[in-house]
């Protein structure tokens, strides 16, 4: 592959289609508001120019981008008017994402991206090219440096079709993932959006009509009913959402990386080398706590633009008592430090206040104030409380030898897994209030997407804080002498 | 704990600096006062009518002990609280006014090195290091710049005896 190449024609429609999906809702607000007024010929003629643009700009994108790889390297060149050429070498990719879009899959055509770190470079992205180029350009990045001979270059690509383990997700499991993934957060976000745009239909008018055709109904169990529905919908979204994205999921352990492929309509398929792996993160839902169940998220320096998915999912539902088995069994390196630091009982109180202060500061006087049966929201406390509770029971830390296990919750509990050599700061604060007591906030912070992901716990003893920063930097009793010593000497600083 | 102070100019420029941003502040209070004061042209009346000076007073008030605050005390209180230290196996921050932060960052998780210098800080003649690693930016404020550009080589070439990939 050293010659310059296009990709497949397909590649200038799936951009056409990018820039109609980007700017969807534009369109869909456009379509309402310019459709229907005066002059609304005028708004068609200038939406069709923009699609016939939108369409030769495809085209031309396409013609302009060619790509290589060369030494190991995946050279690519593009732009209509701002040329660029974009080099990737292969000790930069931190990982490989192939997918297979609804439009892909027609032509038996498929998208790759190759991700490197950091915010400053940009991912990658040939839109359209065979399956069996895609394979090849994925060997061939991920082909060791050592190995250059023609013989080694046949061992290594036995060596790499043999597949180690592998995992499937069962329907069962595969269902039942779908049904405890209600999204708070989307419910929240829906509820948002709506609210936000309520103005226009909830008026007078439209209320009294309401009432008329919904005999019962006041505006109590009204608002109630919308939250209801809403809830509903957006569970079903997100329970037809797990079921589009994770069908088939499939992880395979090989040589170097793990291979994970997943999805119905839009197969995915990405590629993660092991020492890419910035940590390991398994995440109990609330739905999922009580049934045992929980999701493994595994965190890159892949660059990603949209912070949400920027952590790859490694099982979408896995038994907490299996977590161990399918660590042992894909994540070598991933061992289970037994925990042996907690927050101290003076802590307690600091964990249990610490929910109630949402509700009483924030959440209380804000359904008082637009809602005069806001203060029913008082009945909260317990749940306040016990969530206070939770989370100090949960609250612990493991330090082994090269690995740190922290298990905390904010509503759902996490349990990290952050190798040593892979974490980028730790941080510790404390307030006043704290100080007086000794203890901190540890807050730890793993690369993840184009930014990090911070790992918290709450209220630890300070002594404990120390200690997880002297593990960080290896023993560290002669600290003082070595700071001294390192200007004048570089020798001693090499080491 | 680390123990190196910056620079003690750094308190002239953050108060300088406060001293104009913090002006902001104040945006409010004069919108209030255009409201009360001017006069609509056809009826000769205020366009904001339900003045209330106490409550103005109260606003001003405590805007105006808030840009002292920010402008007098902040700047002292954050200089004397900041201390950093950097070894040849980690960068040691130490800083805040209520809360205090400790940040511990090993050398060979750093990314880029920068030095930064904005036109406040040019005036008292000191400039900041940034250390950035794959998650995120740390930045040390005013030293003067001799030791900045020190500070940055020194971390740069600590960097590159213990470079291993992100």
């Amino acid at each position: 592959m050293s010659e310059f190449k296009r990709q497949h024609p397909v590649a200038a429609i799936s951009r056409l289609l990018a820039v109609i999906r980007q700017n969807f809702v534009t369109l869909l607000i456009l379509l309402f508001i310019g459709g229907t007024g005066s002059g609304g010929e005028y708004f068609w003629y200038a939406l069709i120019i923009g699609l016939v643009t939108a369409f030769f700009a495809g085209i031309f994108g396409w013609f302009r981008f060619t790509y290589r790889v060369i030494d190991g390297e995946l050279q690519i060149k593009k732009g209509i008017l701002r040329r660029s050429n974009l080099y990737l070498s292969r000790e930069r990719i931190q990982v490989i994402d192939i997918t297979e879009g609804l439009l892909q899959r027609m032509f038996g055509l498929v998208k790759v991206e190759v991700k490197t770190a950091g915010s400053g470079t940009e991912s990658a992205t040939i839109s359209a090219i065979t399956r069996e180029e895609a394979e090849q350009l994925r060997l061939e990045l991920r082909k060791r440096r050592s190995v250059e001979t023609e013989d080694n270059k046949e061992k290594e690509q036995e060596e790499r079709e043999i597949e180690y383990e592998s995992w499937n997700i069962s329907k069962k499991d595969l269902v039942y993932a779908a049904i405890t993934s209600g999204n708070f957060g989307l419910i929240a976000s829906i509820l948002g959006a709506i609210s936000g745009q309520m103005d226009q239909f909830v008026n007078e008018e439209n209320l009294n009509y309401l009432y008329s055709k919904l005999p019962g109904f006041n505006n109590i169990s009204l608002v109630i009913a919308v939250i209801l529905f809403i809830i509903v919908v957006s569970w079903l979204l997100s329970f037809l959402g797990v079921i589009f994205k994770y069908s088939d999921f499939k992880v395979e352990k090989h040589e170097k990386e793990l291979l994970v492929s997943s999805g119905l309509i839009e197969r995915k398929r990405i590629t993660i080398p092991f020492d890419r792996i910035q940590a390991v993160r398994y995440v109990e839902g609330v739905l999922r706590q009580p049934f045992g169940y929980g999701m493994l998220y595994v965190e890159s320096a892949g660059f990603e633009q949209n912070s949400k998915e920027r952590s790859i999912v490694l099982v979408p539902y896995l038994a907490a008592e299996e977590l161990t088995g399918f660590l042992n069994q894909f994540l070598d390196e991933f061992d289970e430090p037994e925990y042996d630091t907690f927050p101290p009982q003076k802590s307690f109180m600091r964990y249990i206040r610490r929910p109630n202060y949402l509700l009483f500061l924030v959440l209380l006087p804000g359904a008082w104030l637009f809602w005069s049966y806001g203060w029913t929201l008082i009945f909260l406390t317990p749940l306040t409380v016990a969530l206070g509770w939770l989370r100090y029971k949960d609250a612990a830390l493991g330090i082994g030898e090269s690995l740190l296990r922290m298990r905390y919750r904010v509503l759902a509990r996490t349990t990290a897994l952050v190798r040593k050599k892979r974490i980028q700061h730790i941080e510790s604060s404390c307030n006043p209030f704290q100080r007086r007591k000794n203890i901190e906030h540890l807050k730890v912070m793993a690369a993840s997407g184009s930014d990090g992901i911070a790992f918290t716990i709450n209220d630890l003893r300070s002594e404990d804080c120390d200690k997880t920063y002297k593990w960080l930097i290896g023993t560290h009793e002669n600290s003082e002498s070595e700071q001294t010593a390192l200007p004048g000497n570089p020798e001693a600083a090499g080491r | 704990m680390p123990l190196t102070r910056i620079h003690d100019n750094a308190v002239k420029a953050w108060t300088l600096a406060a001293s104009l941003y913090g002006l902001s502040w104040f945006i409010p209070t004069i919108i209030y006062l255009i409201a009360v004061t001017n006069l609509k042209a056809e009826t000769g009346e205020a366009i904001f009518q339900n003045n209330n000076w106490w409550l103005f007073g109260g606003i001003f008030l405590i805007t105006f002990l808030f840009y002292v605050a920010t402008v007098f005390f902040f700047p002292r209180i954050r200089w004397r609280r900041w201390r950093y230290e950097v070894s040849e196996k980690e960068i040691d921050l130490l800083r805040g006014i209520i809360i205090k932060k400790r940040t511990l960052v090993p050398i060979n998780r750093v990314q880029h090195v920068d030095t930064i210098q904005g036109p406040i800080d040019k005036r008292y003649k000191i400039s900041s290091v940034a250390i950035s690693t794959a998650a995120t930016t740390h930045e040390i404020p005013a030293l003067d710049d001799e030791t900045a550009d020190d500070l940055r080589n020194k971390i740069s070439s600590l960097v590159q005896k213990v470079k291993e990939d992100v």
